[in-house]
């Protein structure tokens, strides 16, 4: 097709005559990410000043930890997000990981990477079962993924009797306790698995259909994408990215510990989610926000606890900060148009 | 809840007493008045048939009588009381019921429910539990109100669970059981059998003896007039004719709702020599066929048809969104058999949905991705994309259709309804179909963008494209076609070649199912001049 020389007319946008700044400023305001990033700063500064023991390298070691594991249960649950879904299995999910993994490791004697990759390919297997479920019967995702949670906490339990599994290999502690440098190798994971969601979102062609899945399902079916295979990748990408975490805590933690089992890490990663500028109604998000959501949480729930704020008051702290994140997205797209419903 | 009240006025009121008094009653949208009476009257004990094309403003006459629609001006008097405009609580409160196509119905509840919504059944004593006894007593009143056997429908089963036909009774029923002055049915009988559409036309009947004034809107121009005492016909909007029972044949019916404006496009001569691109036996599919088509290479295929008659199944079956049930499909001489709309596409095949906000596009998505969404795979290097070229795709595939924008980063819901359609008719020709597959190609789309439209359709199929074209707008087909094919109830009731096809040939053809030749012999004859 050839393209032959248009001026494209001016259509309605004010921004055509302002100055540069303004225009910047205007940009900065309408791109949705921007207010997580600055929150982002803001809270790091002020969380400096007011407890001189958090921006220690120790302190940022611990928050890097903490990273790793909502926020890649957030990476992956946003994936599902952003088809308009919902996976409430995650936090379980990585628990029973955790526990399948240090079990297949001590109880049956595998080496520890097989043990891993066993249990990995278990939970994708989990992911392709939610899949098929919500694409074949239309079960709702919310309901799907509630029962997998809940047989996860239970099978999690049953399988150990309640006592933590003890004598992991070393490659558990390796990878999560490790350094490169001052960095935690767990911060190094969640940077990696950032960057490859950020690339498979952004940059290939079956990222950008799953944009399309989720902002409008019918137009991506009309225009040939084959919906239930992408909807499916998601929730493969979701419980296999739970499965990693629940490694990552027991090598955290030395042991196999069945209590950490859907100890709400789900619901934290939704947050992050949403705070990050993910739409809950699909279609919507990009991965600098998400990583941004969940350094803001994190970098909250941290300062909080640096600050002694009692343990009480910081989950309403949480909610708050949920609840303005929301509350500011919905004005900035009542003011600028994209994102609006 | 019976009818019996009402039932005791009937002798009176014959004496022609105004229901409805109507008085410069306009509406506009956009740039396009859909709707202009300066007067019109509907007296006591009258079924008024209405009759129109699409588009005609039907709906809007109906709408702003009942409150769902708010009129741009005008006085409405409902037997003397003024109506106010655009609340549907003060038409039901005047006594205007109106019983919609689409069912307004909770499928969730129960018949009962729905037919007691919102209201407590009357003598009721409890005010605050659900009185379930007296909601049934009074829902089954309703339904024997419009003579029907109470067993017929259950008035404990969920509305969901019942068939159109019976939706259709219990929304009657619903508006039966206002006691209305005004009853306004619209294509009652679109959805039901010959014995349930039998009852609803004696309701009708039994409404106007009962002093009551019915507006009955119908498609089947043989029902309308088997029941009306008087027919008006609406045409762009205003009132063309009032005509008696006596008057309105078939003929004459017709001739009004299409009115004497000639098409103004020259009759386009369809390729003959080149290969056939789709070949279409026996195809059936839910509420389809058996169909048989063909379309050549080149060549602009319309389809025309009444709501309803299968137009739009036709087009989601051959791009594969509607599962085929029967019938073979080829296309450029390979056997074609489509599951899903990839199949369609990887075929070569595009389609332009109808609605575009439902069906096209993601609104609040950049041009950028919507352009490109069905090309993805092509332009990315082993499944990996490139912004650049992403963009520069985007921006030669809007610049191919001309769409006048910023830039292809502002979202596609910003632009005009005309330069949203460009891009989905660029982004179409950017996956270079051999089959265009259109429906409704200019809806919602204003009169100058229109031109560009079928300019663009024309391009296509110069180009070498086959060009399947539904539209419930007629002079569009005639504009675009080199041949039309009138659908009925899923059929195929004829194909008009271009040179020989007229609004009221495919208006015949969809609203009896009749081919044109059938009724035509005089046209020869009055165009020698020399009827010997």
């Amino acid at each position: 097709m050839s393209a032959p020389t248009l001026t494209p007319a001016d259509t309605a946008d004010a921004s055509a005559g302002r100055s540069a700044p303004a225009t910047i400023l205007r940009k900065l305001a309408a791109t949705p990410e921007a207010g997580v990033v600055i929150a982002c700063v803001v809270a790091f500064i002020w969380f400096s000043i007011a407890a001189p023991t958090y921006h220690s390298t120790d302190n940022l070691q611990v928050m890097g930890r903490d990273l790793a594991q909502f926020g890649i249960l957030a990476i992956g649950e946003s994936f599902v997000i952003l088809t308009g879904g919902i996976d409430l299995s995650v936090g379980g999910l990585a628990g029973l990981a955790g526990i399948l993994a240090g079990w297949f490791n001590v109880t049956h004697g595998m080496p520890g990477p097989v043990a891993i990759v066993l249990t990995l390919l278990i939970c994708a297997g989990v992911g392709w079962w939610h899949g098929t479920m919500v694409n074949r019967l239309n079960v709702p995702p919310f309901v799907i993924t509630l029962v997998t949670f809940t047989i996860c906490k239970g099978l999690a339990l049953s399988i150990t009797s309640g006592t933590p599994i003890t004598g992991l290999s070393n490659i558990f502690g390796d990878l999560s306790l490790y350094y490169a440098g001052p960095i935690p190798i767990p911060a190094l994971i969640f940077v990696g698995v950032c960057v490859a969601a950020w690339f498979a979102l952004e940059r290939t062609y079956i990222g950008r259909q799953i944009y399309a899945v989720g902002g409008n399902k019918e137009a991506a079916r009309l225009a040939g994408i084959p919906t239930q295979r992408r909807i499916t990748s998601t929730y493969v990408v979701s419980s296999t990215l739970a499965g990693l975490v629940g490694i990552l805590i027991i090598g955290r933690l030395g042991v196999a510990d069945p209590s950490v089992a859907g100890s709400g890490y789900e619901l934290t990663a939704i947050a992050a989610a949403v705070v990050g500028g993910v739409s809950l109604f699909g279609g919507e998000g990009r991965i600098v926000g998400i990583a941004a959501g969940a350094i803001l949480l994190e970098l909250i729930s941290n300062g909080l606890l640096a600050l002694n704020v009692n343990e009480y008051y910081q989950t309403v702290a949480q909610g708050v900060v949920l609840g303005v994140a929301i509350l500011a997205d919905r004005i900035r797209a009542r003011y600028f148009g994209a994102g609006k419903r | 809840m019976t009818v019996e009240p009402t039932l005791q006025k009937s002798a009176p009121s014959l004496g022609r007493a105004v229901i409805a008094r109507l008085r410069g009653v306009h509406k506009t949208y956009g740039p396009v008045r859909v709707l202009d009476l300066p007067e019109l009257d509907l007296y006591a004990g009258q079924v008024v048939g209405v009759v129109g094309e699409n588009g005609a403003g039907k709906s809007t006459l109906m709408g702003t009588l009942a409150g769902s629609v708010r009129r741009d001006g005008g006085e409405i008097e409902i037997e003397g009381r003024p109506l106010a405009a655009g609340s549907t609580a003060e038409s039901a409160r005047l006594g205007v019921a109106l019983v919609s196509q689409e069912f307004p119905l909770v499928g969730q509840l129960s018949v009962a429910e729905n037919l007691t919504l919102g209201q407590r059944p009357a003598g009721s004593k409890r005010r605050v539990l659900v009185d379930r006894v007296g909601q049934r007593r009074a829902a089954e009143a309703m339904l024997a109100g419009i003579g029907l056997d109470p067993a017929s429908i259950p008035v404990r089963a969920q509305v969901r669970a019942l068939p159109v036909p019976a939706r259709q009774l219990i929304e009657i029923a619903k508006g039966w059981g206002r006691e209305p002055k005004l009853l306004i049915l619209d294509e009652p009988t679109s959805s039901l059998g010959p014995i349930e559409a039998r009852l609803v036309l004696d309701l009708a009947r039994r409404a106007a003896e009962q002093g009551g004034s019915v507006l009955f809107i119908g498609h089947r121009l043989d029902e309308v007039r088997g029941i009306a005492d008087r027919i008006i016909v609406l045409r762009n909007g205003k009132l063309v004719a009032d005509l008696t029972p006596e008057e309105a044949t078939e003929d004459r019916l017709i001739r009004e709702m299409v009115g004497n404006e000639i098409a103004h496009s020259e009759p386009k001569t369809a390729p003959t020599e080149t290969p056939t691109m789709l070949e279409i036996s026996g195809l059936t599919a839910d509420g389809l066929g058996p169909v048989d088509l063909t379309v050549r290479e080149g060549e602009i295929l319309g389809v025309a048809g009444l709501m309803g008659s299968g137009r739009s199944r036709l087009i989601h079956t051959i791009a594969g969104a509607q599962p085929a049930t029967g019938g073979t499909m080829r296309l450029a001489g390979k056997p074609y058999t489509p599951k899903n709309p990839g199949d369609g596409t990887a075929a070569g095949i595009a389609m332009i949905p109808e609605d575009r906000k439902q069906q096209s596009l993601v609104l609040f998505a950049p041009i950028r991705d919507n352009v490109t969404v069905s090309i993805l795979r092509r332009i990315s290097r082993r499944g990996v994309l490139g912004p650049r070229k992403v963009r520069a795709e985007a921006t030669a595939i809007t610049d191919n259709v001309k769409v006048r924008m910023q830039s292809v980063d502002q979202p596609i819901g910003s632009l005009s309804g005309g330069n949203q359609q460009r891009a989905i008719f660029g982004r179409a020709f950017a996956a270079t179909p051999r089959l265009l597959l259109l429906d409704e190609p200019t809806r919602g789309v204003d009169v100058g963008a229109k031109a560009e439209i079928y300019e663009l359709i024309d391009r296509a199929a110069a180009s070498g494209m086959a060009v399947v074209a539904a539209s419930s707008e007629l002079e569009e087909l005639l504009w675009i076609c080199h041949r039309i094919a009138v659908m009925h109830r899923g059929k195929v009731a004829a194909v008009i070649e271009r040179s020989a096809a007229t609004k009221e040939g495919i208006m015949t053809a969809a609203a009896t199912g009749l081919e044109q030749q059938e009724q035509q012999p005089r046209t020869p004859l009055e165009l020698n001049g020399n009827p010997t």
